[in-house]
């Protein structure tokens, strides 16, 4: 696809009339803007390990309302147990949980929070989003309100056609509250785009689990942008999982704004065949006292290829800051190649801040050891992989949710240990 | 239990034993005493079956079959055990489910039940006491965070849990105090019975003051250059091993 079709999709979405044309100025701002960039080489620094030859080679067409009357994909299989679930198919709203609380507004299409001044784009993708964004969701936590069942956005893509999906999604987490937000992508085999932009604002006090789960087909190119701003004593958790898709990029940027927030980063990313992901972070510590963690891990099988750039940075005022990074990396096949790249840069000097980063083969002492013990090879592979991996799930709060990581992660082995 | 037939072994190229014969008889316990370098623990990888430690000539017979073909696990299900000289730290591998996984595929093996979490945690703890180790330990990676001690216990757990009929113990007493050293110590001789045969690596003299092997054989260069009684071990303890090499 190149920037004459974006041209004519582009053209298309204004014609649908489905979109407030209010919007449509900006809408043809940004769109210019994407233009002037145009689409990421390799030859740009922060793009040279991630390689989009799937999506300049396949083509995409924006979704119109009529693509969400599908019932080919069994939503069932995608919900996950105690939570509230709101369904997104195909770019389209489709269906909310049937009973919110009323500490949570949950809104649709709001075209306002499109131009929200505050919401930052660092990339030709996610000035694309806010041109084409079609299933926008804003969700408001009100103050003091502690949500306790997770709150589940699940994006779903079928069809045959190859659609390019722009949802938007505003957090805003008022002062002292707390909730869980999972996002989840998944499709059937067929190809998709999807080109995500996330905002949260996590404000005085106020807590986020925030987990994303991209699980789609081969066929898919998943890119995101998420934007995290963190008020005075606020926490961020986060964790990905990416056990899907053809290619997935995620730039993560965490902006710690009040002193003594915490904000923790992880992630699982199980690859194989030709797949490729790259997380690019950035963790900005602005003000003193804060606590920021970046741990991420991979499982890369087959001819996939992945890669970890993770970025902190410790402004000059932002004193007794406490940052970790850490980045390990398994590889089962020779072919299967990683990219890790932990970076820190501090500028103040009173800070405790630690890096590290492996990358290797399965242990073959370790695989010994358990041979040794009766237990044959197959099952010892799973055991160090999963042990490998388990750490991070186990940090998960809720049981269900964890539960629903460790199926896909056993579907995932079962097809990568045999 | 163990026959080993002028076994020569070669690791990466190079030719570390050079034509080994043991006869290891059910209820007996054998020690092997060498110095560094003599070919002791090329001798134990050869019989677990560590991948690179290659049998060039002879045979390694064990209840009257020939095992050098045979996959480590297979090995060991058919009751063969190792304590390893540096047991091997597994990261994020809970040590109970470790344990649980390796009595399961040996009950598996046998025709038994497996044991699920809560009868399995019953059965350990039994197993606990004798090695005189805290139930902390079963919560923590295989072997992380454990002293040498604390490691060596470890695998003598899994050697009470596991009840193989050939236990090498391969250099367990190195880096032991001499508590953990009684404790091990303890454990082989109460372990030992008509059914279960042992053979002991050394390097000193040390562990044979609390365990009595029936035969001590004495390993120089990959051959073994002197067989005797537990006297030899003495005199070996005296004399050194400068004697023997002429």
């Amino acid at each position: 696809m190149n920037l004459n079709d974006y041209q004519t999709e582009f053209n298309k979405l204004i014609a649908q009339q489905s979109f407030s044309s209010d919007s449509h100025p900006q809408r043809n701002n940004t769109f210019s803007k994407f233009l002037d960039s145009g689409i990421p080489t390799k030859k740009w620094e922060a793009w040279r390990h991630t390689d989009l030859s799937f999506l300049n080679k396949n083509n995409f067409r924006v979704s119109r309302p009529d693509d969400s009357q599908v019932d080919s994909i069994d939503i069932s299989n995608y919900k996950i147990a105690n939570t509230y679930t709101i369904i997104i198919i195909n770019g389209y709203f489709i269906e909310g949980s049937s009973v919110l609380p009323k500490e949570l507004k949950v809104s649709t299409y709001t075209d306002k929070n499109n131009w929200n001044p505050k919401n930052k784009k660092e990339n030709p993708f996610e000035l694309l989003n806010a041109s084409l964004s079609d299933s926008n969701i804003a969700i408001v936590i009100e103050p003091n309100a502690s949500i306790e069942k997770p709150i589940h956005i699940l994006f779903l893509c079928t069809g045959k056609d190859n659609l390019m999906i722009n949802p938007q999604i505003t957090m805003d987490i008022s002062r002292s509250s707390s909730a869980t937000i999972i996002e989840q992508y998944v499709s059937d085999t067929s190809s998709f785009f999807q080109n995500t932009s996330v905002f949260a604002s996590i404000e005085k006090n106020a807590s986020l689990n925030h987990i994303r789960i991209h699980s789609n087909s081969d066929e898919t190119a998943n890119i995101s942008g998420l934007h995290v701003t963190q008020s005075d004593d606020s926490n961020y958790n986060y964790f990905q999982l990416v056990d899907g898709g053809a290619l997935q990029r995620s730039d993560i940027y965490t902006d710690l704004e009040g002193k003594n927030a915490t904000c923790s980063l992880s992630g699982l990313t199980l690859l194989d065949k030709k797949q490729h992901s790259a997380t690019y972070i950035t963790s900005d510590h602005i003000m003193p006292q804060c606590e920021s963690s970046q741990n991420f891990k991979s499982v890369l099988n087959g001819h996939s290829s992945g890669v970890f750039n993770g970025r902190t940075i410790v402004r000059e005022d932002s004193q007794k800051t406490n940052s970790k990074q850490s980045n390990k990396n398994l590889l089962l096949s020779d072919q299967a190649i990683m990219n890790s790249n932990p970076q820190l840069e501090i500028y103040a000097d009173d800070v405790k801040c630690a890096h590290g980063s492996t990358t290797g083969a399965l242990d073959n002492e370790a695989l010994f050891y358990m041979q040794s013990r009766g237990i044959n090879r197959k099952d010892s592979i799973s055991l160090l992989i999963r042990g490998f991996v388990s750490e991070l799930i186990n940090d998960i709060k809720s049981e269900d949710l964890k539960n629903h990581l460790f199926t896909r992660f056993d579907r995932w082995l079962l097809n990568n240990n045999q | 239990m163990l026959e080993i037939k002028n076994l020569h072994v070669e690791v990466e190229g190079k030719q570390i034993l050079n034509g080994i014969d043991l006869d290891v008889k059910s209820g007996e316990m054998h020690a092997i005493m060498g110095l560094n370098g003599s070919g002791k623990s090329t001798l134990s990888n050869a019989i677990t079956g560590r991948e690179n430690y290659n049998v060039t000539k002879g045979d390694i017979v064990y209840k009257n079959d020939s095992i050098i073909e045979m996959e480590p696990d297979q090995r060991a299900l058919a009751g063969i055990f190792m304590s390893f000289q540096y047991p091997t730290v597994i990261p994020g591998v809970n040590n109970t489910y470790f344990l649980r996984a390796a009595v399961n595929a040996k009950r598996k093996y046998n025709g038994q039940k497996e044991y699920d979490a809560a009868s399995f945690l019953k059965f350990v703890k039994s197993k606990l006491k004798e090695v005189d180790m805290d139930s902390k330990y079963l919560k923590r990676a295989v072997n992380e965070g454990f002293s040498g001690g604390e490691k060596k216990r470890n695998e003598m757990l899994q050697l009470l849990c596991l009840e193989p009929e050939l236990a090498i113990m391969d250099e367990t007493d190195s880096g032991l105090d001499i508590d953990a050293l009684k404790i091990i110590s303890r454990g082989i001789n109460n372990y030992k019975d008509k059914n279960r045969s042992f053979l002991v690596i050394t390097h000193y003299q040390r562990l044979l003051k609390y365990i009595e092997p029936d035969v001590v054989h004495v390993l120089i260069d990959g051959k073994i250059i002197k067989s005797g009684g537990k006297e030899l071990a003495l005199e070996l303890e005296e004399k050194g091993y400068g004697w023997l090499e002429q």
